[in-house]
């Protein structure tokens, strides 16, 4: 069979709107599918997960401009740990509007090194690295709630 | 009315929350633990907040988290369910303080019923009823000896700071007293971080029967009768049902009354429970109030077909009940059996794990309220419920005749449940003809000893369970 044909099948299969085409002839199997492939039902699964929580943070930073989000350094699975809320409430990466944030990527961290604000119920509380390396990656958004357990920065362990 | 609530808890209450808030138009904001972010209760809400590890101290119990989570998802109103921190009287304050509704009793009506010793002074002086015993608590053993002469054996320690069955001991004479009064103390320490107990006399075989109250904030206080929940293993209870077995109308009456009495005396507004014990002459005596939504509230749900979560809402919302004491129908005969992930032939040890094939009852009748699904894991952090089971009727012979049929047609494979337990119970004759009480149980377990799972409950073949 020739390219030619094929294209010609095709194009009668479109004209004729057709979405399946096979045939046999001498020793070659042919079968053709247009359009998208039909879509298996499942067995129903637990609904899907809620929304994100988008809620406004409480804090009167919330009108300070988030910085631009630097894309994250390379670094292998194995030195990767996080560091990872402690709490629930609204992250900031510096202690006020103008100030420069706690860590930028690159900076290298120590245990007792405070890399950011949580506030709660109008509290700010500094976060500690509780870890000794360097910043490859900020996982959470300025001013944006975050909840126990999510992961606020990547660090590459020394 | 609200806008959006937090709901403080989880499983199968969290999902009944939650499904009044839609009910009602109100948003939802769901708190869970590590272990539980696959809970049906997450998937159901608009907004989920995790809140900390598996254990329930280091979430579910955590306040701080919580109410950050009230504040960063704007909600109005907090809804605490029952167990965890529902009974809390400084979570309740907080939320005060912090200008979130929590959807319950004051903090000050909270505090007054959850010091037992305390609860009781109030219901003498309000002419309510009580069991005898000591004034308050008893301080030392000479003192406890003292009381349970003067009272009459057989007695019981209770704990002052809870309740739920811990710190509790009957004694039948001075050295069981002894022994009693210090294992109880431990006990309550542990349980509640408040050793404090107090005496009562010990009244055998009662009926348990409780009231349940519905208070509004414009001082409308009413009752939507009684359920009786005899039925109790270890102090834990396994079934309840409404109209009790064991009440007249008139009963019914004088203790509605009372109940009513009760809560009044502590300006009481929402949803409660007020307990009593009625002895074999019919006498009552109230034993405590409970300042929440309690577990078993589909079983007057089904009676006077009141939603009693939508009541809680509105009245915490400062909407009026609308109805009065006259207008409370007893319309059918209601039972609850409560399933739990226990084993009932190997002690009740617990049985968490995978919920590998899951067929819930249906049909005239029966009402099912749970958070497990087919393929769900049962964390073993949390207590053992599962399911609670509802079947209502006419009359109290349909209800269990109801209640029989869809406990046959409820399976869950994969953990083991104590719906055998339940079988058993629907069987047996005196609770059939509604003769039994808080001894029941334990009686039927011994004689059933040993307890064999009943024929016809073969594993079901492997390509008939549901893969994902």
């Amino acid at each position: 069979m020739e390219l030619e044909q094929i294209k010609a099948i095709v194009a009668m299969m479109k004209d004729n709107d057709l979405s399946e085409f096979s045939m046999e002839q001498d020793g070659l199997k042919l079968r053709i599918k247009r359009g998208p492939d039909e879509f298996q039902q499942t067995v129903t699964l637990p609904p899907a997960a809620p929304a994100q929580l988008t809620a406004a943070p409480v804090s009167s930073q919330a009108s300070a401009p988030a910085p631009a989000a630097p894309a994250p350094m390379p670094v292998a699975a194995a030195d990767a740990k996080h560091i990872e809320s402690p709490m629930v409430g609204t992250f900031y990466r510096s202690a006020s509007p103008d100030a420069p944030p706690y860590v930028e990527l690159g900076q290298e961290v120590d245990v007792e090194t405070v890399v950011c604000i949580i506030e709660a119920m109008k509290v700010m509380n500094e976060i500690k690295a509780e870890v000794k390396g360097v910043i490859t990656e900020v996982m959470a958004e300025n001013a944006k709630p975050v909840e126990f357990g999510q992961k606020l920065f990547a660090v590459r362990v020394k | 009315m609200f806008d959006k609530i937090l709901i403080a808890n989880r499983g199968e209450i969290a999902v009944r929350i939650i499904r009044a808030c839609k009910e009602l138009s109100i948003r939802t904001l769901a708190v869970y633990s590590k272990a539980d972010a696959d809970s049906l209760h997450v998937q159901l809400a608009d907004e989920a907040i995790c809140i900390g590890d598996a254990p329930s101290k280091d979430s579910y119990l955590k306040i701080d988290r919580i109410i950050s989570a009230a504040e960063v998802g704007d909600v109005e109103a907090i809804h605490p369910g029952y167990g965890f921190l529902s009974e809390n009287a400084h979570f309740a304050e907080v939320c005060e303080n912090c200008n979130i509704k929590f959807i319950g009793p004051s903090s000050a009506a909270i505090r007054a019923m959850g010091d037992k010793v305390a609860a009781r002074e109030t219901m003498r002086k309000a002419g309510v009823a009580i069991v005898p015993g000591s004034d308050g608590p008893v301080e030392n053993e000479q003192d406890a000896l003292k009381i349970a002469r003067k009272i009459g054996y057989p007695v019981i320690v209770k704990a002052a700071g809870g309740g739920g069955g811990r710190g509790m001991r009957v004694a039948h004479n001075d050295p069981s007293l002894v022994k009693g009064y210090h294992t109880a103390r431990a006990e309550a320490e542990r349980a509640f971080s408040n050793a404090a107990v107090y005496i009562e006399k010990y009244i055998e075989n009662p009926r348990h029967i409780e009231f349940q109250i519905l208070a509004d904030r414009k001082g409308r206080t009413l009752h939507l009768g009684e359920r009786d929940c005899s039925l109790q293993r270890r102090h834990q209870k396994l079934l309840e049902e409404s109209p009790s077995p064991a009440l007249t109308t008139d009963l019914r009456k004088k203790m509605g009354k009372a109940a009513i009495k009760a809560a009044e005396a502590v300006d009481y507004v929402n949803a409660g429970t007020i307990e009593f014990l009625l002895d074999a002459t019919g006498e009552f005596y109230f034993i405590e109030m409970n300042t929440r939504i309690q577990v078993e509230h589909p079983v007057t749900e089904e009676v006077t077909g009141i939603d009693i979560v939508k009541e809680q809402i509105r009245i915490a919302a400062g909407e009026e009940l609308g109805y009065d004491q006259k207008d409370i129908q007893f319309q059918k005969c209601a039972v609850e059996c409560r399933i739990n992930a226990e084993d009932p032939f190997n002690n009740f040890q617990s049985s968490p794990g995978r919920i590998e094939f899951l067929h819930v009852p249906g049909g005239h009748g029966v009402r099912v309220d749970t958070h497990v699904y087919a393929g769900y894991v049962i964390p073993p952090h949390y207590d053992s419920m599962i399911a609670k089971l509802i079947c209502y009727g006419r009359d109290r012979r349909m209800a269990l005749d109801r209640m029989a049929r869809a406990l046959d047609e409820f399976i869950i494979r994969g953990i083991k449940t104590t719906i055998p337990l339940h079988k058993l119970v629907l069987k047996d004759p005196n609770f059939r003809r509604g003769r039994y009480s808080t001894n029941f149980v334990e009686r039927l377990l011994a004689a059933s000893q040993p307890l064999v799972p009943p024929k016809g409950e073969e594993p079901i073949p492997a390509h008939a369970v549901a893969r994902e």
